[in-house]
């Protein structure tokens, strides 16, 4: 109780300032992947919205489109020089060796076990069980089934959303800053960005490595990236991918 | 999405906020049944989106269908796409090609439309259906969604009045800042009033797609009254599971739905129908037709309303679908509802049933099994005896076969 009391705090005052965030969790023993591996991209989760004044989240395809062709090339040249070849499949059937139905079981399963990491490592309902024992996830047989048919090493699963302010939207920021004058102090979120990703061993079928990235700011015009531009998609890729840690065990290993 | 079902806003949190009844007189409730000639479609075929707010919808959407088109919910019995999509292609008006239509194993009255034409049809909506005409007058009123756009138009006026009061809640705070008085109680009633006005909206929409529907369903020559029909069954379910559960039915406050309220819904659906029913023309409510649609999955439909747990309601289901005929399946899942209610006296009426069941030539296997379970336990052990060969000789296979036959022995 009294950690989420401080989870809190710090949460409350991340949002009245404005920072980026990034907080990640690997498997006790894991080592990023480098050298000669084979990675697959399972449909990229990219969408660019604009914040109405009312703080609606319009999405825009136009946006979107450019986002993800950025985030897709961020992450091929990122991939590229830690000697890794990747296959971004965007849609199901574009996955060999497996058929479309396959892949959307894989999908779903992910999908259960990202939310399971989510709500007992991020919103504090930790497990006892799973206490000092790094991430302790696994997709199970299937993933390793998925890794033996296709032939790739790593599967990674990505989500990044980045919400513009529209004008309207830092007109009324402005505003409720400068209320703070006269005694009303209205501040309210301006463009903000929510990203994750997970990365599933196919020789084992865990979940080895989960990163979350959240930027946002209550003072108007301040922004962190923005995805629609190739130097901002690179920049939110080398938040969420760019220092993978290796897992506890490894870093103890190394450091004896 | 525009569903049939009820609201997923909290009516609680909403009358938590306080100060409804005066925020409710400001809005004003009452809204006048829409005349179905003045529902014209507002796309044609091959419609695509224009503005950059659609085009953002629909690109969301895309993923959606993707996901539902690959679900393993879907139904995928012989020939019932098939007959769906046969249906949308005769009461989808305009677009009726460009539609598409899934069903999906959820045992609940509901469907709802997604804008950019898709559909998704729960199955619990197929066992309810008398007829073709019924199933037909739901999937018009859905194509409706689509053809006068509503996910868009809902969308953007929920934008201009969040935006309206955004900038009016900054406007208001502003103000009493600077006269020094508390504006929160004013704030919180403007924020009520806010969603007050986007529900009924909402509720506007569902009476354009009422009448819409009851009239691209008449135009294909099946009889407009179904639909009304449809509203009636609803009631009467709902009536009757609140009864069992001794509960009165959640009378949903009409102003807090974003659909009419069935009985206002219906009684306009009603008068719909009298003006648009041509006389002297022939009208075909197409039930055999149905019938023989859903034949590979009706057992299915029945099996699962059963396990839901509420009786009162797989009752009514089935009594209003015998008005047109009981058969052997609708006696057996009678005979189900009573005895997995299991109350005193509800083995007796549920052997019963069973009895009546196995006269009928499409009894289920599993109407002979338990017609001979119950005459044993009813001590009556030679015909009881016989009921059971009689469910061997129908299942040989069945996981429990080995148990019955020493039973029998």
């Amino acid at each position: 109780m009294r950690k989420m009391a401080i989870a809190m705090t710090v949460a409350l005052g991340v949002t009245a300032s404005g920072c980026v965030e990034t907080r990640q969790f690997a498997d006790m023993q894991f080592t990023p992947p480098q050298g000669d591996y084979k990675l697959l991209v399972l449909r990229p989760n990219v969408s660019v919205s604009e914040l109405t004044a009312g703080g609606m989240a319009q999405p825009r395809a136009d946006w979107t489109e450019q986002a993800r062709t950025n985030i897709t090339n961020a992450l091929r040249a990122q991939q590229a020089g830690r000697g890794g070849k990747m296959l971004v499949a965007e849609r199901r059937v574009q996955v060999p060796g497996v058929d479309a139905d396959t892949i959307a079981e894989i999908e779903r399963l992910n999908y259960v076990v990202d939310q399971s990491i989510v709500l007992h490592k991020y919103y504090g309902m930790s497990l006892p069980t799973k206490r000092g024992r790094g991430l302790d996830y696994t997709l199970g047989e299937e993933a390793v089934e998925l890794g033996r048919k296709t032939g790739y090493d790593y599967m990674l699963f990505l989500h990044a959303e980045d919400n513009r302010a529209s004008t309207g939207r830092t007109a009324l920021q402005v505003i409720g800053i400068a209320g703070c004058a006269i005694g009303f102090c209205a501040p309210s979120g301006g463009a903000n960005q929510l990203a994750y990703a997970s990365l599933v061993d196919l020789k084992s079928g865990d979940v080895v490595w989960f990163n979350v990235v959240q930027t946002g700011s209550q003072l108007p015009g301040v922004t962190f990236g923005d995805i629609r531009s190739p130097e901002g998609a690179a920049l939110m890729v080398e938040r969420l991918l760019g220092r993978m840690k290796p897992g506890r065990a490894v870093r103890k290993e190394k450091a004896r | 999405m525009n569903g049939l079902g009820t609201s997923f806003l909290s009516r609680r949190a909403l009358l938590a906020s306080g100060g409804a009844a005066t925020a409710a007189l400001a809005t004003g409730v009452a809204s006048a049944r829409i005349p179905p000639s003045s529902m014209q479609a507002l796309i044609g075929p091959g419609y695509r989106p224009t503005e950059v707010d659609e085009q953002g919808l629909w690109q969301q959407v895309e993923r959606v269908e993707e996901e539902i088109a690959g679900s393993n919910l879907l139904i995928k019995a012989p020939g019932i796409e098939d007959y769906l999509r046969q249906l949308i292609g005769k009461v989808g008006g305009p677009a009726a090609r460009d539609m598409r239509i899934y069903l999906v194993r959820v045992p609940e009255f509901n469907a709802m439309m997604f804008p950019t034409g898709f559909t998704v049809f729960f199955s619990g909506l197929l066992l309810r259906m008398r007829n073709e005409a019924q199933l037909a007058g739901v999937i018009a009123h859905e194509s409706a969604h689509f053809l006068r756009r509503h996910m868009i138009r809902q969308w953007r006026d929920m934008k201009r009045k969040s935006d309206l009061f955004a900038v009016g809640m900054m406007a208001l705070g502003l103000g009493g800042a600077g006269a020094g008085v508390y504006t929160g109680d004013i704030a919180r009633l403007a924020q009520l009033g806010t969603i007050l006005t986007l529900l009924r909206y909402s509720r506007t929409l569902e009476a354009e797609s009422d009448a819409m529907g009851a009239r691209l369903l008449a135009e294909q020559g099946y009889p407009p009254l179904e639909m009304a029909d449809t509203w009636q069954q609803l009631i009467g379910e709902l009536d009757l599971s609140a009864k069992y559960r001794r509960k009165p039915r959640e009378r949903d406050l009409s102003l807090f739905s974003t659909h009419p309220a069935p009985e206002s819904r219906m009684k306009d659906l009603r008068a719909t129908a009298r003006e648009l029913t041509v006389p002297g023309r022939i009208y075909d409510n197409g039930r055999a037709r149905y019938l023989q649609a859903i034949a590979p999955i009706r057992q299915m439909l029945l099996d699962d309303q059963v396990k839901l747990n509420d009786p009162g309601a797989t009752q009514y289901i089935i009594n209003t679908l015998a008005q047109d005929g009981w058969n052997g399946l609708l006696r057996f899942y009678e005979g189900e509802n009573w005895r997995l209610r299991n109350r005193a006296g509800d083995d007796l009426r549920a052997a019963q049933s069973y009895a009546v069941a196995v006269a009928y030539p499409d009894a289920p296997p599993d109407a002979w099994r338990w017609h001979g379970l119950s005459l044993i336990k009813q001590g009556r052990r030679p015909e009881g005896r016989a009921a059971l060969t009689r469910y061997l000789g129908l299942q040989p296979n069945a996981p429990d076969a080995p148990f019955i036959r020493q039973m029998i022995i």
